[in-house]
């Protein structure tokens, strides 16, 4: 079987959540299939500029073909077209600009899936929002399997996004949620799927200790690894560990791994580590005693399934129905929904032990149940093969004609999530 | 293939989390957001602000109003269609009464007159409204106030019963733990010997140890502690067992013997003697109960009486 990854960036380098996930799969489907990675030159998000060299290379045993970006993104043009698509009545029109707009755009990638888009049994989209999943499983839409990594944000209401969810061969989704979430926006539950996430390999030699050294941490300590951007909740983060510290009794500081636009406040209990390679960061989730999860936006928290690869309980923000389903599912963590429920919750895992052990005890057991690698790997295989042997019931729908992608009747993408929520 | 069916026996996330946003509504006192809370302050605050906006008269106007919308003679007064012709100039008065029935076949000024009174009436119920509103709004405050300073309270007082609880326990705990040495003044030791280098501690006389004294100055020695006299007198036992105590530990007060207003040699300074024989500064002290029995008309410890006389062994 001869696979293709298609996903925006790819590298070791490269620390995103889709990409990550990207490449994890890669390389464990590449051990039972044949697996070319398709991906663009970029090296950042927030512009798509072309960073690596274009055409063929093999990255930890994984052949990876890379295609120049036709078109660098501009963040006030997205911001713009973005604010028409989903706070107003657009056209369609209005959202393959948005679409557009967001990147990255590379001809030539979708010119090689054009042409040899015949040559894969199969090829894996990652990340339902982006220009290379929207135009390519278009492109080779009998053979497209979606990755949706879909959150609950306005972009899921747009309506282009639909027809993709309706006219791919499969969608692996990350969690029941997210599953749920598509088909009730895409009214798509005829479209073969399951639900998959992805395994977490966590390092042999961790120590909490070479960390707490290298950052010179002392005590016990919650931990937040990600970007520090107010949509990953920092923002709210901070405000309610800084009402925490507050109160009498409480030991644990909060120590912030990653960087990013949000500038982290100065406070004595509140410490950044900078960003993290990957042997340091599971030496962080070592040492700390638990990972907090403040993000509202969620299709699957790698960083949850990271802490309960090592027994450590997470503190979630429950406004996140993934997050919140993953602590459920596990009894691996507990979810807050305000500042007090904050406090509170991250109290009782400090004050006691035994809750704190057992947290971590279950989402170590709840991982090794649905997603170990051998679980994920008999998944993906099970679902290929049962979609190579039945033909393909779904058709995608053409892009409509010119007159009628400008006809302004869809409705702002924030409504369709709200009414279907 | 099987999917998310794990359920840990031992932990159940979602009573765990239902248990702690119990504990915060029970804090809390009442189920409101932080906006509602606020909201509920800032209202009872703007009447605090704006008095003007306060009916310090309120159950007056209450009544008056409601006496002003029930009262018949006004709606009757108002439905009395000749209303609607008045007027204080007589000229006009006049002519609208030779009009009236031309008025009246145009229009019905029965209807129009009713119009009239439904309107007073419904200015009058408006009023009513406005103050039932008030009503209504000051108790919905002032429960929640109560409400909250309740469970503020019964949170307290649970507090302080768990607090009373423990030092009970603690003091319970702690005369289980003490052994007491049943006292034998014939073993009592003497003051060991390296005591008598150490200073004498200079003893201030209080003022009601002066007053103690006098009785013994004037020849009305007081009745001893331990004889059948002294044994009714209230805190003379205490007093016994605090200096048993301190004559185990060694610690038994050293007295300078000519200092005024205490008790000595007999002499001037102590005229009525009771301590029976002379005591060097550097002589230890004895500490039996005979002796102590015989300083029980001294004044009230200096030990006792707080730090700046402190004169156990350092």
């Amino acid at each position: 079987m001869k696979l293709a990854v298609v996903v925006q960036r790819y590298g070791p380098a490269v620390h995103g959540g889709t990409e990550l996930q990207a490449r994890y799969i890669a390389e464990h489907l590449a051990q039972h299939a044949e697996v070319e990675v398709l991906t663009t030159c970029a090296g950042d998000e927030e512009t798509w500029a072309n960073k690596y060299k274009a055409g063929t290379d093999t990255i930890n045993g994984v052949r990876v073909r890379r295609f120049r970006v036709s078109r660098s993104r501009s963040g006030t043009a997205s911001a713009r077209l973005g604010e028409r698509v989903f706070h107003q009545t657009h056209s369609l029109a209005d959202e393959l600009k948005w679409i557009e707009a967001e990147g990255p755009m590379s001809r030539g990638l979708l010119r090689h899936l054009r042409k040899h888009g015949e040559s894969y049994d199969f090829c894996l989209f990652f990340d339902y929002r982006y220009c290379h999943s929207f135009y390519g499983a278009r492109a080779v839409a009998s053979r497209a399997i979606l990755v949706p990594r879909a959150e609950r944000d306005d972009a899921i209401g747009v309506r282009a996004f639909h027809d993709v969810f309706r006219g791919v061969r499969g969608i692996l989704y990350n969690s029941p949620e997210e599953r749920s979430l598509i088909q009730a926006i895409a009214g798509n539950p005829q479209v073969p799927g399951i639900v998959v996430g992805a395994g977490v390999d966590a390092p042999q030699n961790v120590q909490g200790a070479r960390f707490r050294q290298k950052h010179d941490i002392r005590g016990n300590f919650a931990l937040y690894i990600g970007r520090v951007d107010e949509r990953r909740g920092c923002r709210e983060l901070f405000d309610f560990f800084a009402r925490y510290s507050k109160q009498a009794g409480t030991r644990l500081s909060l120590v912030v791994a990653g960087d990013g636009p949000l500038e982290i406040p100065q406070h004595p209990k509140i410490k950044h580590a900078g960003a993290l390679d990957e042997a340091s960061k599971f030496d962080a989730i070592a040492a700390a005693d638990v990972i907090v999860v403040p993000s509202a936006y969620e299709s699957l928290s790698r960083t949850a399934l990271e802490a309960w690869a090592l027994g450590k309980p997470v503190l979630a923000n429950g406004k996140s129905d993934v997050l919140r389903g993953q602590c459920l599912r596990g009894n691996g963590g507990l979810c807050y929904r305000n500042g007090e429920e904050f406090a509170a919750m991250l109290q009782a895992i400090e004050q006691n032990r035994w809750l704190s052990g057992s947290l971590g005890k279950n989402g170590r057991q709840y991982l090794r149940d649905h997603y170990d690698w051998r679980v994920v790997e008999r998944k993906y295989h099970e679902l290929l093969q049962q979609l190579q042997k039945s033909p393909a019931k779904t058709a995608m729908p053409p892009i409509p004609g010119w007159s009628e992608r400008r006809r302004r009747d869809l409705p702002p993408a924030a409504d369709v999530l709200r009414s279907a929520s | 293939m099987a999917e998310f069916n794990v359920r840990s026996d031992s932990v159940n996330v979602e009573q765990i989390m239902e248990q702690i946003r119990a504990r915060i509504r029970e804090k809390r006192g009442v189920d409101y957001t932080e906006a509602e809370i606020q909201q509920l302050a800032s209202a009872r605050l703007e009447s605090f602000i704006d008095p003007g906006r306060l009916h310090s008269n309120l159950l007056a106007e209450f009544q008056r109003v409601r006496a002003e919308g029930d009262a018949p003679e006004a709606l009757d007064a108002a439905v009395d269609e000749s209303v609607l012709f008045e007027t204080h100039r007589g000229w006009l008065r006049a002519l609208r009464t030779l009009l009236r029935p031309i008025l009246k076949l145009f229009l019905n000024t029965k209807a129009l007159a009713a119009l009239t009174a439904r309107a007073k009436a419904e200015l009058t119920r408006k009023n009513r409204d406005q103050m039932t509103f008030e009503l209504i709004h000051n108790v919905v405050v002032e429960m929640t106030r109560l409400g909250i300073e309740v469970k503020n309270l019964t949170m307290r007082v649970e507090s302080m019963q768990s607090r009373l609880e423990f030092n009970e326990r603690r003091a319970r705990a702690l005369e289980g733990a003490v052994v007491y040495k049943p006292s034998e003044p014939d073993v009592t030791p003497q003051r060991p010997p390296v005591q008598e280098s150490r200073p004498p501690v200079e003893f201030r006389p209080r003022h009601d140890s002066q007053q103690a004294s006098q009785p013994a100055a004037s020849g009305q020695s007081a009745p001893a502690p331990g004889s059948p006299d002294g044994q009714g007198q209230p805190g003379q036992s205490q007093r016994r067992r605090r200096r048993r105590r301190r004559g185990r530990r060694g610690g038994g007060q050293p007295w300078t013997p000519n200092q005024p207003g205490q008790p000595g040699p007999a002499g001037p300074e102590n005229p009525s003697g009771l301590t029976g024989h002379a005591v060097s500064p550097h002589e230890p002290l004895p500490a039996d109960d005979e002796h102590a029995d015989d300083l029980s008309t001294e004044p009230e410890e200096p030990d006792d009486s707080g730090p700046g006389t402190d004169s156990s062994p350092q």
